[in-house]
């Protein structure tokens, strides 16, 4: 079976004013693959991120999900994606079983599906207990559960997370990169933003480096190292060498 | 192993005065960095309450100057020494009662809602410092409001009264003496609230109380003003208020004690008037120093079990019942039928809406407005002799057979006037109260139609339902005969439909998805905007069902004509005004939420 590339950005620009976000970043994530989206703070991987869900609209470049445009055919793009935010804000007056059926009825599914799928997602992530409390009475991890379990309602073929295991417990945090993992061996497209690089070396296929709003590198570990300079093996060692903090990590090495 | 030296204590007041020069400089910032529009506004809203307080100052010297004067007693045989004597102690009094049921609400939010807590408890400050720092901030606005007033009267008093020089810092002193005290109370009642009630469940509910009591209150006016057409106040009521004040005036009430001090001290009784004042500001100490002493008990074991509170609310389903899963029971013709004629999105999207705004009492307090001023309205209007033109014997026959109409017809009127306001809330907000949740939505494969007709019908049905009970009620009193009962529906339907259609337009202009209170949520001056152009647009709309049936009733043709050239253009502009601005603003909806 080909390869089928499920996230395609091209000459993506994304401008506030006089400030560039994102310059020119091209990439593309294929099915099957967990692609990691790491850059230093402000660096442009949110905003990329929105730029792929349809939260954002580029000033240039496009977006392709799914095949489909995210300007040109918003729906199909977003029918076929699931997005989890940095922050789960989610409808805190909604109860976690309310919330789900009402994205299922967003995404115009079968009610008896919707019920069923809840009802596995509930249980899945742990939240059946709580499932008939208002999101208000959620801690940070289980409302952040609650948000991807509305991502997978619809089963989607591309999966984007930004910052997905910010404020987990270990379990949930391991619960959430099994899943991932899962939904990558079944052929989608997975691509997360962290700031936790473990979890990139650890769990990505492929990595793309944001820096400045510019994409400095992308590929598997091996083709990144191969970019570093000589003797730099960890993820670490690279991220720092490519987005300009090394200087900072030997002042702090010295300081140490 | 080093042993670090132990860190000496902060001490209070230094840590008082960083934390307030904190919040000075964070206003200075804000007004530093406003636009400049903002800040031209801002200086002449000071220099506005500036003159008005000299105003107040001037008037009240000239007031009670003229009423001291001896000529007053001479002509009349009014003693006003006895009211002017009670003036202080009605300010004084108002001042501490006003404080303390003021403060409620704003030290609830200051001391247990605001978004510094975290970092104030956490650092090395003493919470002493902590409580009253927010004290000072939450009770400063209310200060100074009741002072804007208070202050130019008691100075005026003491200028026009020719009071020794000890009077007017005293005022200054006793004033903050008994603010602090009144202060202190109340945040010890919040406290003491605040370990029974979670503290945002309380904000909840007296911002849904004190929204519904000041309508009441503003509202009981008008009622009271329209029942007794002709208010006079005759010399009889004035001097029974003068008596009621000088009653109040008695040694025997602590809160008197202030002001009947300052004026023993104004004018020359030192040893009553020293005794008083001593008496009222070693109270005022100990009742400030014992909220002091209690808050640093109470204050943080409050804070730190709101924090728990908040996800405490109930026990998990679980501990109370099995969960139980969801059944699926099997799709009714109706549903099946609804589902097509609404799609399941657009359903989704009201169904949540409604739950959300059931469940947030806060919405509720902007909601229960409308009920209101329908139930008082429709009472003013339904009396006898309420109607809009109350029959005159000398009016000619015609204008009899108009101001019939207009009588009968009133009612759609009023039902829109009930609407509107409803649906300026509902509609005009219906994007913006989405908040930070919108990316839900804008995530989601919505059509921008569907999204669109959601927010409209959620907006629509309840005021519709709201328009619909209004007609009933009122036809059943009117003893309206079908067809006007029916016209009355059809006009009611539409020109609420119109008026929806554009205040949706304008919430989707002036989106505001930035806020946590959802007071704050009609944030732009686009709502603004849209409310007034609505307004017009009901009375356009109402003429234009009504208008064509009081021509016909001018002109004696048949009444027939009027029903239908006003329902047909009625239904066409309120039709086009329903479909058409949410049509031309759906690109914009697009693009919500990316700035």
């Amino acid at each position: 079976m080909p390869i089928q590339s499920l996230i395609e950005t091209r000459n993506l620009v994304k401008k506030y004013g006089d400030k560039l976000a994102v310059n020119d970043v091209s990439f593309e994530v294929n099915g099957g693959e967990v692609f990691g989206f790491l850059g230093p703070n402000g660096a442009g991987k949110t905003t990329t991120i929105k730029m792929i869900v349809g939260l954002l609209q580029p000033t240039s470049g496009s977006v392709k999900v799914a095949g489909y445009d995210v300007q040109v055919q918003p729906l199909q793009a977003k029918a076929s994606s699931g997005y989890v935010p940095d922050t789960p804000n989610l409808y805190a007056k909604l109860t976690g079983r309310e919330l789900l059926r009402f994205v299922g009825d967003l995404y115009d599914l079968d009610r008896a599906h919707v019920a069923k799928r809840t009802d596995e997602l509930l249980k899945m992530f742990d939240l059946t207990a709580a499932a008939d409390d208002t999101v208000d009475s959620y801690s940070h991890g289980m409302q952040q559960k609650a948000s991807l379990a509305a991502a997978l309602m619809h089963d989607p073929k591309v999966l984007v997370l930004d910052e997905p295991t910010v404020g987990l417990d270990p379990k949930s945090a391991r619960l959430i990169k099994d899943i991932l993992r899962q939904m990558a061996d079944r052929g989608a497209a997975v691509c997360l933003s962290t700031h936790i690089l473990e979890i990139a070396e650890r769990m990505c296929d492929r990595i793309g480096i944001i820096n400045n709003g510019s994409l400095v590198a992308v590929g598997t570990m091996d083709e990144l190292r191969s970019l570093g300079k000589s003797g730099e093996t960890s993820l670490e060692d690279i991220f720092l060498s490519l987005t300009g903090g090394a200087e900072e990590a030997e002042i702090a090495e010295i300081l140490k | 192993m080093t042993v670090s030296a132990p860190l000496p204590t902060p001490r209070f007041l230094p840590v008082v005065w960083k934390l307030i020069r904190l919040r000075l400089l964070l206003n200075w910032n804000t007004f530093k960095h406003a636009k400049v529009g903002r800040k031209i506004g801002t200086i002449v809203i000071t220099l506005l309450i500036l003159a008005f307080a000299g105003f107040i100052f001037f008037l009240s010297w000239l007031l009670l100057g003229f009423l001291h004067s001896p000529t007053i007693h001479q002509y009349t045989g009014f003693d006003a020494a006895p009211f002017l004597q009670a003036v202080p102690v009605l300010v004084f009094a108002g001042l501490f009662l006003g404080i303390l049921f003021s403060s409620f609400g704003v030290l609830l939010q200051a001391l247990y809602l605001s978004g510094d807590m975290d970092f104030l408890l956490t650092s090395p400050v003493p919470i002493r410092a902590v409580f009253v720092t927010k004290l000072l901030q939450a009770v400063l606005p209310n200060f100074g409001l009741i002072a804007l007033f208070g202050l130019p009267v008691l100075f005026g008093l003491g200028i026009s009264g020719h009071y020794n020089f000890l009077y007017y810092p005293l005022i200054l002193l006793t004033m903050v003496a008994l603010t602090l005290a009144a202060a202190g109370l109340s945040a010890l009642l919040v406290m003491l609230v605040a370990r029974v009630v979670p503290p945002r469940r309380v904000a909840e509910v007296l911002g849904f109380l004190t929204a519904t009591i000041s309508i009441l209150c503003g509202q009981s006016g008008n009622l009271y003003n329209s029942m007794s057409h002709n208010v006079h106040v005759s010399g009889t009521q004035v001097n029974s208020l003068f008596s009621l004040l000088i009653r109040l005036n008695t040694p025997w009430n602590p809160l008197d004690w202030a002001g009947r001090g300052l004026v023993d001290l104004g004018e020359g009784r030192w040893l009553s008037g020293l005794l008083l004042v001593v008496l009222t500001l070693g109270l005022s100490t100990i009742a400030f120093s014992f909220a002091l002493a209690t808050a640093e008990r109470w204050y943080y074991t409050g804070w730190a079990g709101m924090q728990v509170v908040a996800r405490r609310k109930r026990p998990a389903r679980a501990e109370r019942v099995q969960p139980a899963q969801t059944v699926v029971l099997p799709e009714s013709a109706a549903a099946v039928r609804m589902r097509r004629l609404v799609p399941t999105p657009v359903q989704a999207i009201v169904r949540k809406d409604f739950l959300v705004l059931r469940r947030d009492i806060r919405n509720l307090s902007q909601l229960v407005t409308p009920l209101i001023f329908g139930v008082l309205y429709t009472f003013m209007f339904l009396r006898p002799g309420g109607g809009m033109f109350p029959d005159q014997p000398d009016m000619p026959r015609t204008l009899v057979n108009v101001s019939h109409f207009i009588t009968t017809y009133g009612n759609i009127g009023m039902s829109l006037f009930v609407g509107w306001m409803l649906l300026s809330r509902l509609s005009s907000m219906a994007f913006s109260a989405e908040g930070k949740n919108y990316w839900v939505l804008k995530s989601s494969p919505v059509r921008t139609g569907h999204l669109l007709t959601a927010k409209f019908l959620v907006a629509y049905l309840p005021t519709l339902a709201l328009g619909v009970i209004f007609m009933v009620a009122v036809s059943i009193m009117q003893k309206a005969t079908p067809v006007v009962f029916l016209y009355g529906l059809l006009a009611s339907a539409m020109c609420l439909a119109g008026m929806n259609g554009l205040l949706l337009a304008f919430g989707v202009a002036g989106a505001n998805f930035n806020w946590t209170d959802p007071r704050r949520m009609n944030a732009g001056a686009l709502g603004c905007l849209g409310q007034f152009l609505t307004s017009l647009f009901l009375a356009f709309s109402f003429s234009l069902f009504v208008g064509p049936l009081v021509l016909v009733a001018l002109f004696q043709w048949p009444l027939v004509y009027g029903y239908l050239v006003g329902g047909i253009f009625g239904i066409v502009i309120c039709g086009l005004a329903a479909f058409l601005p949410p049509w031309l603003v759906r690109k914009r909806v697009e693009r919500l939420n990316e700035n």
